[in-house]
Formats: structure tokens, C-alpha cells, sequence
């Protein structure tokens, strides 16, 4: 047996192998939620990968989904990016959730969004990007690109079609249904089938939380 | 008995085509340049380049029998403010390698290399990278080193050593009368009288010399062979940088004013080098070739510092950006400096340099997308919640006091709505404040459902209009 222990631990190497029995664990960080951990493929938001959120509208919870990843990143030092978000987040909110406003950099420029997330992704200092796409036809070489780009960071990536777009055919490693309350289903990638609902209990565990690790030392 | 005192030794360094590099400044494959004088109302070619001097362009020619042999030729007037500042350029490089750097004017710069021998392993490899060096800013230098400093300018003419005094003064008496310098009418003189070399000339009684040729050439000599002082007045880089550099042709390409700028960072990364500064802003202006109005594009780093490659990047994109009304004559730069000198630090176990891509990233941004695209968000001491936010520089830090319940995306405006498309949940939460700046509202807010089952904050006002109106987006 003891000769097996290197071999495994070759193949665990290979991204490229494909093995019958057990997927490769890829790298993922966890999304602050336990019941969204479980629920996610990888048991987390995917690094170095582009997630893909389908909203059925404006304001279905697409920024409070990322909240508790924004809030650990941005207290860690990490600097998010909020690319061409549609309307004004609110400071006072964000600094509830937790998020360190002097590490949230919002680039208001819809024509160039895709551009400065690449950007963002390419430079590898970022915590994770998030990017509203702009509106009007998705150019399927653009999400390509973005795709690329996610590939060179650590971060997970995040692209927010609007309502009525439809995502190219890509290899986006998840691809997310929205509903306003937050509703989760899963489009793309090999998990559950069936919806999360999120609901609005996370934001108080986040806040219980915080209070602990605020009073340990 | 006295102590040994260190010896000095200067070097001096001869441009011989100064008076060209300084107006064309070597922009290469421009065809034959030169540059011409106006000597009694005529304009006689000063000096040729190496183009045009291989077409038979010689100097003191007629700039118009110069054109009617070569058609071609571009020349400019001499321009002795520009000579001047081409002067101070090779002292600004020399500046790197000695304390003390003396300008000799019009083409020739002094400095003192007995303290500096050790810096590079010696003489010989110091002149050899000063020299490598102005070669890559577009200068040909000629080197000579001399115990003296004004025997050093003149042996760096004819490009000789002397490290010793017996040796100067060996090689001055060697050297022909013409290789002085003196004014054509008194250089006939003292060849009249038979002289041919300038040891012949020294041993002449000082009493005659002056009385036939002036006292003024006895003052010469004896600082020559350094038997007076030589008068110097040391050189000290300017304290703000700032450089005109004319382009060759008036362009509107970006790839000329590119290789314009790049010229010009050379010459600001010695100046900060020497000056021990660190880069904060750049104000670049470009000077139209009409006169109109100089455009103005300002590169400012999010991280003190000079990192060549970026800025060169920083700039590219900034020329995308605009439209150039008409061709570009020249480029002028301005720095912004700063004396906080932090060197890049890359980390120690992965060996990248995280601490510069942030920075790096917002000034790429920040050069295409514009200054005001990139901002962090903060909140504002403000009872009305269209006042309470604001946009910041990233990386501001503000205390945030408010502990109700906010919306997670707020409208820019308040949008009016109808009271029956939803349905009240939480509420009301009066605000009432402004009276102090003629905006005074009043008003009562609510948490409600619309249709689609999306959380918003809608509110009630009271005064100055009445109505309900949507303000905020719950997640």
C-alpha cells in the first residue's frame, strides 16, 4: 500500500485526467453561507473561474448573494471591484454587511466594463471582480476573454447579465438563475437541481458572526 | 611633512555635434539635417549631419547652395536656448557618476572623477559607461581626462589623457597651436611669429607674450597648466523638472509623440535619479502646431514612483483617448515629485509585487476610463438619504454612524411611483431635515413588495411635493 499514496497524489495533479469516479475538487472559496456552500457544485464560489448570474430583474439580489464574500475579502485587505454596477450601492449597507469601503473600488464606465474587468482580473491583486455586463447584444468573444482573464487571477469572477440577455454558449464554470427573495437555481455546472432560497436569515448569521470574532482577541 | 592630498582629476566631456542634436533630436531615418547660422544677414550652414555631409554639405557653405546640392535637406536655425538645455542634459548624466560637474560652454562638460574612480572599477570603465550612456540619450561624446580643469576641457577635444602633472605637461607642449581655440585673427598672429606647437609658445618669455599677443592668452596658459586656479561655477540639477522637447516634424501620429515621450522619460528618470525623487504626477502638454490651444493630459501615479514602462503605457492610452485638432510641435513636461522614496518590495515567498499592481491597475484605469470614473463610496452625515453618499478617490476612509435599516441599491433620483403597485410591510420611518439649505423635505419611508415580489424602499412625501416615489432597491 505504501506505494499507492504517491501514485493518487500524482493523479490528483492531473486537472487534465478525467478519473470515473470522483470529479476533481477545484479551488473555491467559501460563499459565507453554509446552506449556499452545500448547495454550490464545489462547495464554494469557484477561483479563477467566471460565474455567470442570470437576474429575472434589476434588484433580484445579485449584490446581497455576494455580500458575505465582499465583507471577508475587503476585511482580509483584498480590493473588490464593482464594475458599471446599474444604480448606487449604498455605503450605509455595505459597511452593515461588513464590507471595508476604503478596499471597494466602483468603475463607472458601462461602454468599457468588460474591458476594465479584464483588466482587473489580469493584474491579480484584486479579491474578486464583480461586473455588470452592458446593455444590448452579449459578445460571446468578450466573455471568452473575460473567461481567459479570470484563468490568470485567484479571484472568482463575477459577470450580472440584465434582464432579457442571453449568455453566449461558454465554459463558465457556473451559470445562476436569480429570483427576487433570493432564489437560486442552478443553469450550469453538475449539482443539484433543485432552487435555493436564501431568504433573509444570512444577513443576521453574518452579523452573529462578526460579534464573535469581534470579541475574540 | 604635509599630508598626501588627493589628487584631483577631471574629465571632460566634448560634443562636437551639439549644436545639431540639440534642434534635431535624434529621431532616427529623418533624412539629411543640418543646422545653419545667419552670419551678415546670409544663412551659411553651421553644421551637417552624417547624411547630408556625405552629399558634400559642408559647414560655412550658403544654406542655398547647400539646397541646390541636395534638394532634400531639412535645416534649422541654431537655437543656443536649446544648446544650452542639451549642455545640461550630458551634465545631468554626468551628474550620476561625480559631486561636481562644471558646464563649459557652448559644448563641453567638466567633472571631477578622482572621487569616483572606485564607482565602476576604475577610470577607464566610468568614461565608458558615461559615454555608453549619452550615447542611448543621442549624444557622441569625446572623452579626455586632465589633472586641471580647463587643461581637461581642451584635451577632451583631441581626446588625450594626462593623469599626472608631468604628463599634462608633456602632452600640452605637444599639441599644435590651433588646437587651442583662439579667435582665427590671433591664432595668425602667433603661427606669424613662427610657432608651431604650444610648448614653443610657453617657453617664450611671459613679458613678450603678453606684449605681442595680449595678457589675456598669459591668464589662459597659466590656468592650463595649472598655475593659477581655474575659476569654476559647480552645477546642481534644477529643482523642478520641467522639458520642452520639440518634435522634428509636427505630427499627429501617436507613435511620434510616443517615441517623443519616451525620449523625454529618459531624461526625467536621470533627473529623479539624481535628485533622489520619486514621481507623483506627470503634467504633459502638447503645443499645437497652429498655436491654438495647448492640450494638456495629466498622468498621476497612485503610488509615488518612476516605472518607465507604465507610464509609456499610462500615456498610449491617454492619446487614444483624444482627438488631436491639428499637428503636434512640441511636447512640454512637468513632474510632481515627492521626497517619500519607496522602493517596489515583492513578496517573499510567491516573488510578485503586489504591493505595485494595485496602483498599477488604478492608473491604467484611471488613463483610459478617465479620473472620475474610478471611486470609492462613502457615506455622508445627512438625515435625506439622497444626500447621505458620496463619491470618494478610492481608498477613503469615512466613519459610518447610520444603524437603520438601508436599501442595498439606492435610484440616483427618487422616482415617482403609484402607492397601489405595492404592497406596505415595514414602516414608516420619518425624515425630516434640510431646513438649513432650502432643500427641506419631509417625508415618511417604507419598506414594501412590488409586483414582482422584489423588497423596495418607497416613501410618502409630504413637502415640498406630495406624492409616493421609489427610492431604493432592497437587494
Amino acid at each position: 500500500m505504501p506505494e499507492a499514496q504517491p501514485l493518487q497524489h500524482l493523479l490528483d495533479q492531473r486537472s487534465d485526467l478525467w478519473r470515473g469516479r470522483r470529479r476533481p475538487q477545484a479551488r473555491c472559496t467559501g460563499s459565507g453561507r453554509a446552506e449556499l456552500d452545500a448547495w454550490l457544485p464545489d462547495g464554494g464560489w469557484p477561483c479563477g473561474r467566471l460565474v455567470e448570474i442570470l437576474p429575472a430583474c434589476l434588484g433580484s439580489g445579485e449584490l446581497d448573494l455576494l455580500m458575505p464574500l465582499l465583507a471577508e475579502q475587503t476585511r482580509q485587505g483584498q480590493p473588490v471591484m464593482l464594475i458599471a454596477p446599474p444604480l448606487v450601492p449604498c455605503p450605509q449597507r455595505l459597511h452593515r454587511a461588513g464590507i471595508a469601503l476604503d478596499r471597494l473600488v466602483v468603475v463607472r464606465a458601462p461602454d468599457q466594463a468588460l474591458w476594465a474587468a479584464e483588466q482587473s482580473l489580469k493584474s491579480g491583486v484584486c479579491g474578486s471582480v464583480l461586473v455588470w455586463h452592458p446593455r444590448g447584444r452579449v459578445d460571446a468573444r468578450s466573455i471568452r476573454r473575460l473567461q481567459l482573464a479570470a484563468r490568470e487571477s485567484d479571484a472568482p469572477a463575477f459577470v450580472c447579465y440584465r434582464r432579457h440577455q442571453q449568455p453566449p454558449p461558454s465554459l463558465s464554470a457556473l451559470r445562476l438563475g436569480l429570483e427576487p427573495g433570493p432564489q437560486l437555481t442552478l443553469l450550469r455546472g453538475d449539482g443539484p437541481t433543485r432552487a435555493l432560497h436564501l431568504g433573509r436569515a444570512n444577513v443576521i448569521e453574518l452579523a452573529v458572526r462578526r460579534r464573535q470574532s469581534a470579541s475574540a482577541p | 611633512m604635509s599630508q598626501p592630498v588627493r589628487a584631483s582629476l577631471w574629465a571632460g566631456l566634448y560634443c562636437p555635434g551639439l549644436p545639431l542634436s540639440a534642434v534635431w533630436d535624434h529621431q532616427p531615418g529623418i533624412g539629411p539635417v543640418a543646422v545653419h547660422s545667419h552670419q551678415r544677414g546670409q544663412a551659411r550652414i553651421f553644421q551637417a549631419g552624417r547624411i547630408a555631409a556625405q552629399h558634400g554639405v559642408r559647414a560655412g557653405m550658403g544654406l542655398s547652395q547647400a539646397l541646390a546640392l541636395l534638394p532634400q535637406l531639412q535645416s534649422r536655425p541654431r537655437n543656443p536656448a536649446m544648446e544650452q538645455r542639451a549642455l545640461e542634459q550630458i551634465a545631468l548624466a554626468a551628474y550620476g557618476h561625480s559631486h561636481q560637474v562644471v558646464l563649459a560652454p557652448p559644448d563641453t562638460v567638466l567633472l571631477e572623477i578622482a572621487g569616483s574612480q572606485r564607482l565602476r572599477g576604475g577610470l577607464q570603465p566610468l568614461l565608458d559607461q558615461l559615454v555608453k550612456t549619452l550615447r542611448q540619450q543621442g549624444f557622441r561624446v569625446r572623452c579626455g581626462t586632465a589633472v586641471v580643469p580647463a587643461a581637461a576641457r581642451l584635451l577632451a577635444r583631441v581626446g588625450q589623457h594626462a593623469d599626472s602633472p608631468e604628463r599634462l605637461q608633456h602632452t600640452l607642449d605637444a599639441l599644435p597651436i590651433d588646437a587651442l581655440g583662439l579667435a582665427p585673427g590671433k591664432q595668425q598672429a602667433i603661427i606669424g611669429c613662427g610657432l608651431r606647437r604650444l610648448g614653443e609658445l610657453v617657453r617664450m618669455g611671459a613679458p613678450e607674450r603678453a606684449r605681442r599677443f595680449g595678457s589675456a592668452l598669459n591668464a589662459e596658459l597659466d590656468q592650463l597648466y595649472g598655475r593659477q586656479p581655474t575659476p569654476l561655477a559647480g552645477w546642481q540639477p534644477p529643482e523642478r523638472y520641467r522639458q520642452r522637447l520639440e518634435l522634428p516634424v509636427p505630427s499627429e501620429r501617436s507613435e511620434a509623440l510616443l517615441f517623443a515621450g519616451n525620449r523625454a522619460l529618459d531624461h526625467l528618470g536621470g533627473w529623479l535619479e539624481v535628485r533622489d525623487r520619486a514621481l507623483t504626477a506627470l503634467h504633459v502638454t502638447l503645443e499645437r502646431e497652429d498655436a491654438g490651444n495647448p492640450i494638456a493630459l495629466g498622468l498621476s501615479l497612485a503610488r509615488p514612483g518612476f516605472d518607465r514602462a507604465r507610464l509609456l503605457e499610462m500615456l498610449a492610452l491617454k492619446l487614444d483617448r483624444i482627438r488631436l485638432p491639428a499637428p503636434v510641435a512640441a511636447l512640454v513636461l512637468k513632474a510632481e515629485t515627492t521626497l517619500e522614496h519607496r522602493p517596489p518590495q515583492a513578496d517573499l515567498w510567491d516573488g510578485r509585487n503586489h504591493g505595485d499592481a494595485w496602483p498599477a491597475l488604478l492608473d491604467r484605469l484611471r488613463a483610459r476610463l478617465g479620473e472620475e470614473a474610478l471611486s470609492g463610496i462613502a457615506p455622508q452625515a445627512d438625515h435625506r438619504p439622497e444626500h447621505a453618499w458620496r463619491w470618494v478617490p478610492p481608498g477613503t476612509t469615512r466613519v459610518c454612524t447610520e444603524t437603520r435599516p438601508r436599501p442595498t441599491w439606492l435610484l440616483p433620483e427618487p422616482r415617482p411611483c403609484q402607492r397601489a403597485d405595492f404592497r406596505l410591510e415595514d414602516g414608516p420611518e420619518r425624515i425630516e431635515a434640510g431646513w438649513w439649505d432650502g432643500q427641506d423635505c419631509r417625508r415618511d419611508y417604507w419598506i414594501a413588495r412590488d409586483g414582482r415580489n422584489r423588497r423596495v424602499w418607497i416613501f410618502h412625501e409630504h413637502e415640498p411635493r406630495s406624492g409616493w416615489f421609489l427610492h431604493g432597491l432592497f437587494c
